[in-house]
């Protein structure tokens, strides 16, 4: 059955990896999670100047996830990034409330992106584990997620220190990817 | 163009670009990989792909150390043309510095020393900072060097983070090749500071001999290099020193053999005892001798080194001459060198094998080696006294053989020799003049002319091949001309016999006359007036005895030896030049500012004034030994400021005041007054650009100029010329005006006289202007004098003087003319404007609605004008009228007029 499975797999993606970027405003805590979903621990981390990538196995799809800087210097390239992405992980600080419109304003712009087209979206609402962090909904709103039309989304409440919700996210992905593949 | 022509620029066809984007971004990692090689073998051969530079820069984060690598050169190559895009680079050198790999660790902080970006440079501190404390030696050596890379990119950011005690700390490291790496670090960044920063002391000097028998040939020759900068304390530091460093003296690497080299000599200095020094040359021989050995190349370098040391040292050589005779097949270069070095180490011992090699020398193929090999015997003449005989008759037998260039080198230096050996050896001379018509270069007909003058009392027929020479004096370059002149006279002075006096008359007579140099011909007037005046007195002075001289060619200068020495086993010691004659390094863009903003202030002497003109409009033209450096120092602004006139004492109190309004160096291009009118337009003056006036300040008349070079090299050395005219005006003074770079200009005010160079014949306003420079042919241009210029300040006049005065003019002195097109609106202002421009107010009346106006006014030379002016205000149209004794000015005078009341 196993086998089977896999095989039914490779025969939708191949052993074609998914290409995935994670965005979102410095300091939301895009590279823990990366390396929280590569190896499964948390890692001390400083300020990205620049990228990381690693390869995630998960669900028997391999994912290539680009994580890029966040900070205001270096936003202006990540279109650089933007070609054959198929998947946007978007990281928010829910605790960062006072940036939050400055969250939306850089995802929508993202949205807005020719080449980001036919990509899925998933948002993660991080850092629920620090007192006063808003929960999805609340981050739905913020960011006005109801204004997303043609387009398959999701957001998940996160904690990547606690590693909590990644891993659901991960599934929505993978499952979101493979059935629209 | 119509809409549809855009499909021009967009096609369909794939490029190599598109295609090694498309390769970069594959899935496979092999694809990956090769289309990386693709690229880096694109730039090899110079194809520009810096725009794939995202691309590559994503493949950085890779396992396999191939491929990382060769990311690296890319950004090597590529980040400083996409400064902004480095900066995406930045994380992965930071993973990379941390990776468990040290080759990789190293790898990170290498490249990111050569990435000279000033965005990323801060970034790359922490990793640097963990580098430099790694656990890997390899690590620490590469990431020492990577600190004197980021110094010389930013040497505040190197101090505050603290990298020069790190790097200090680093020569107590127990690896020697980091000691060695940080000693080299060090010593680079101290060459680029003016600043002590990198001092060894006794304690360091342990550590770096220690380090040096342990570290690589190279370490080896950084930390020699240092340490010949160390100054021991005493005789027994400095033989300690020499005692650890003299087994390096056998290295089988040239470098290492001569740094070595040089730190022994420089140490050597400090030691006393005599048979110490004795035994150090002993054992320095070998090595240097050793070094001849190698490749031609290296030979050269040697001998140039050797060249040095023999000049400090002979003794270490100076039983080696042997090996520095010429082989037949060595390059004529290192046989050059040779021969230089042969002749510093000739003595009375070995001469006699000196001049065997060197007459051989003198019969070989290659014309310069023979020369030099001629002139080298001629040079042991004078060098060995008592060798000088065999000298001579090397030098005459080779003249027997008759080839040309032999004897007239042969000649040259016998005239050396001569003025050596006074009184000794003329018994030659009889030879030398058989070979008097071969000669046709300068040096050998000057000398032998020379010669002939010199002894023309032992030669019977001196004034016959004096007159032979005297034929073609015209032609004559200016070297033979002048011995000829100086011959001709002392024969004259020893036999003043009629020939001679004829001679005489017509050298001194082509000397004064025909010629256009000025050297020859101030030298014929002074003979001239000598022997006119005074003969005993000229034969005091001309056949005065000459001081015996010396060998002392290719001899260098005691503190450039010592300099050079300083500098043995590099460049420095090749040219035989100081570093700071070839090394121009980069430091001007990062000079400290406070030198910029105080040029010289001190240097102009007029004390706070000019200072303060100094510092706030940059270069201070006040004194002309400022403003030559103005255009180069500042080379973005178009006025390089000449001096104006700096040498009226009088006038400097005014000059500095002018400073600020005339010479705006701010805006350099647009000076206060209105631009002044272009008289040798670029366009006829080869890309030179002559603007200029006579302008009027404070009682004096200024020739105001702008120059501007519009050519591409720079122009110096102006002088100007003003033809007869008129008004006697001339320069007071030479043109001061700053060598001027391309695309700059220079202005200037020149003082000017009146009365000088009068013209006869009717008067004109033209002035006649003639230019000069180094660069270019003279330039004549055409201004017209305007009288304005010309009006004296005390041309006021006392009512009555003035009645008396129109009065006393005849009427057939009045002139009339009707300036239609000047309108006064009011009559005070245009007073002023008069006043202004030296034409004093007398008296007004009204006429029906006319205001009729007088006023006087005198030019520079006395010459008073009495002027009526009557005009409606507000309506366009005057009628000036003036009285004057010299009627010829008056048209200049209503030109000017016209000119002031429509300025």
């Amino acid at each position: 059955m196993g086998i089977l499975f896999t095989r039914m797999f490779s025969s939708v993606f191949g052993n074609k990896e998914a290409r995935i970027l994670v965005l979102g405003l410095d300091n939301a805590g895009k590279t823990t999670i990366l390396y929280r979903l590569q190896m499964g621990e948390v890692v001390a981390t400083i300020p990205t100047i620049g990228f990381n990538v690693e390869t995630v196995q998960y669900n028997n799809i391999k994912f290539q996830v680009w994580d890029l800087g966040g900070q205001t210097s270096i936003r202006p390239y990540w279109r650089c990034y933007f070609p054959n992405t198929q998947a946007i992980i978007y990281v928010v600080d829910s605790s960062d409330t006072d940036r939050l419109a400055i969250a939306k304003d850089e995802f929508h712009a993202i949205l807005e992106e020719e080449e980001l087209k036919g990509a899925v979206v998933l948002i993660f609402a991080n850092k629920q584990d620090l007192p006063g962090a808003l929960d999805d909904a609340g981050v739905t709103e913020s960011l006005e997620l109801h204004k997303i039309k043609n387009r398959q989304w999701a957001i998940f409440k996160t904690s990547a220190i606690k590693g909590e919700g990644l891993f659901e996210g991960l599934d929505w992905l993978s499952n979101t990817l493979k059935s629209g593949a | 163009m119509s809409g549809h022509d855009s499909k021009y620029f967009s096609t369909t066809k794939k490029g190599e670009i598109p295609e090694l984007k498309d390769e970069l971004n594959s899935q496979y990692k092999d694809k990956r990989k090769d289309a990386v090689k693709k690229v880096i073998a694109a730039m090899t051969v110079g194809k520009d792909v810096s725009s794939l530079f995202t691309d590559v820069v994503n493949c950085m984060q890779t396992e396999n150390l191939e491929l990382k690598k060769l990311v690296y050169l890319y950004l090597i190559n590529y980040a400083k043309s996409q400064p902004d895009l480095a900066i995406l680079a930045v994380n992965t050198f930071v993973k990379d510095s941390q990776d468990p790999n040290p080759l990789i660790r190293a790898l990170a902080v290498r490249t990111m020393g050569c990435i000279r970006v000033d965005k990323i440079t801060e970034y790359l501190c922490d990793p640097l900072q963990k580098c430099l404390k790694d656990d890997d030696p390899y690590v620490r050596k590469t990431a020492s060097i990577c600190v004197a890379k980021l110094y010389d990119i930013n040497a505040e950011l190197v101090e505050d983070r603290g990298f020069l005690d790190t790097l200090k700390d680093l020569i107590s490291d127990n690896n020697p090749m980091v000691v060695a790496n940080a000693v080299a670090a060090l010593a680079e960044i101290q060459e680029n500071s003016t600043r002590p920063i990198f001092e060894i002391t006794s304690n360091t000097l342990a550590k770096l001999l220690t380090a040096l028998n342990e570290c690589t040939e190279w370490g080896q020759v950084f930390i020699l290099d240092a340490l010949s900068k160390y100054k021991a304390a005493d005789a027994r530091e400095a033989e300690n020193i020499v005692e650890r460093v003299t087994p390096r003296l056998q290295h089988a690497n040239c470098a290492v053999v001569l740094s070595a080299v040089k730190m022994i000599l420089l140490q050597m200095e400090l030691i006393t005892s005599t048979d110490v020094v004795r035994n150090l040359c002993k054992k320095m021989a070998p090595p240097l001798v050793t070094l001849l050995s190698a490749e031609p190349e290296i030979q050269y370098v040697a001998l140039r080194n050797i060249n040095l040391i023999v000049q400090r040292r002979p003794t270490i050589l100076a039983h080696e001459i042997k090996v520095f005779f010429c082989k037949y097949n060595d390059p004529i270069y290192v046989k050059m060198e040779k021969l230089e070095i042969m002749i510093k180490l000739a003595s009375d011992r070995n001469i006699d094998q000196v001049l065997l090699e060197f007459k051989e020398y003198a019969t070989e193929v290659d014309v310069d080696f023979v020369r030099k090999a001629v002139r080298a015997i001629g040079r042991c003449a004078i060098k060995l006294e008592r060798a000088a005989e065999r000298c001579i008759s090397v030098l005459l037998e080779l003249i027997k053989i008759k080839v040309n260039y032999v004897v007239q080198e042969a000649i040259i230096v016998i005239k050396d020799i001569f003025r050596r050996y006074p009184n000794t050896y003329e018994s030659i001379i009889a030879t030398l003049c058989e070979s008097l018509d071969t000669l046709d270069e300068p040096e050998a007909k000057a000398s032998m002319i020379w010669i002939i003058g010199e002894y023309a009392e032992r030669i019977d027929n001196a004034d016959e091949l004096l007159e032979s020479f005297l034929e073609s004096f015209p032609e004559e370059p200016a070297s033979v001309q002048l011995q000829l002149l100086t011959a001709t006279v002392k024969l004259f002075l020893k036999k003043p016999t009629e020939g001679p006096q004829q001679m005489i008359q017509v050298v001194l007579n082509n000397a004064t006359v025909e010629t256009d140099n000025p050297d020859l011909r101030d030298r014929a007037y002074i003979y001239w007036r000598l022997l006119s005046t005074d003969p005993e007195a000229a034969k005091d002075v001309v056949l005065a005895e000459k001081p015996v001289i010396s060998d002392d060619s290719n001899q260098i200068d005691s503190t450039l030896l010592d300099e050079l020495l300083a500098n043995i086993a590099t460049l420095s010691s090749v040219y035989h030049k100081p570093p700071e004659a070839f090394v121009s390094r980069v430091k001007t863009a990062i000079q400290r500012p406070d030198d910029e903003e105080y040029p010289d202030g001190s240097e102009t002497g007029y004390s706070e004034t000019s200072s303060h003109a100094a510092e706030s409009s940059g270069p201070a033209p006040t004194s002309s030994g400022t403003s030559p450096y103005a255009p180069t120092k500042q080379p973005g602004q178009a006025a390089g400021v000449a001096a104006p006139a700096a040498q009226m004492p009088d006038l400097l109190g005014d000059l500095i005041g002018l400073d600020n309004s005339l010479v705006p160096v701010d805006q350099p291009a647009t000076p206060t007054g209105p631009p002044l009118p272009v008289l040798l337009p670029a366009s006829s003056g080869e890309g030179l650009q002559i603007s200029a006036q006579l302008t009027r300040r404070d009682g004096q008349i200024f020739y105001s100029m702008l120059f501007e070079n519009n050519t591409q090299m720079a122009l110096d050395g102006f002088m100007i010329q003003f033809n007869k005219n008129t008004f006697g005006l001339a320069a007071a003074g030479p043109l001061q005006v700053p060598q001027i770079q391309p695309g700059t200009s220079a202005r200037t005010l020149l003082p000017m006289v009146l009365s000088q160079n009068v013209s006869p014949g009717p008067p004109s306003s033209v002035l006649q202007v003639a230019v000069k420079n180094n660069q270019q042919r003279v330039w004549y241009f055409n201004d017209k004098v305007s009288l304005l210029a010309l009006l004296s300040e005390d041309g006021r006049m006392e009512r009555a003087d003035f009645l008396e005065k129109w009065k006393s003019l005849p009427d057939s002195n009045e002139v009339t003319k009707d300036l239609p097109g000047v309108v006064v609106n009011s009559v005070e202002a245009t007073l002023d404007r008069l006043a202004a421009s030296n034409m004093f107010f007398i008296a007004k009346r009204r006429h029906a609605n006319q205001e009729v106006l007088y006023l006087s006014a005198k030019t520079s030379w006395g010459i008073p004008l009495l002027i009526e002016l009557t005009a409606i205000v507000g309506i366009p149209g005057i009628k000036c009228a003036i009285k004057i004794p010299n009627l010829e000015l008056a048209p200049l005078f209503f030109e000017a007029t016209e000119a002031v009341l429509k300025g």
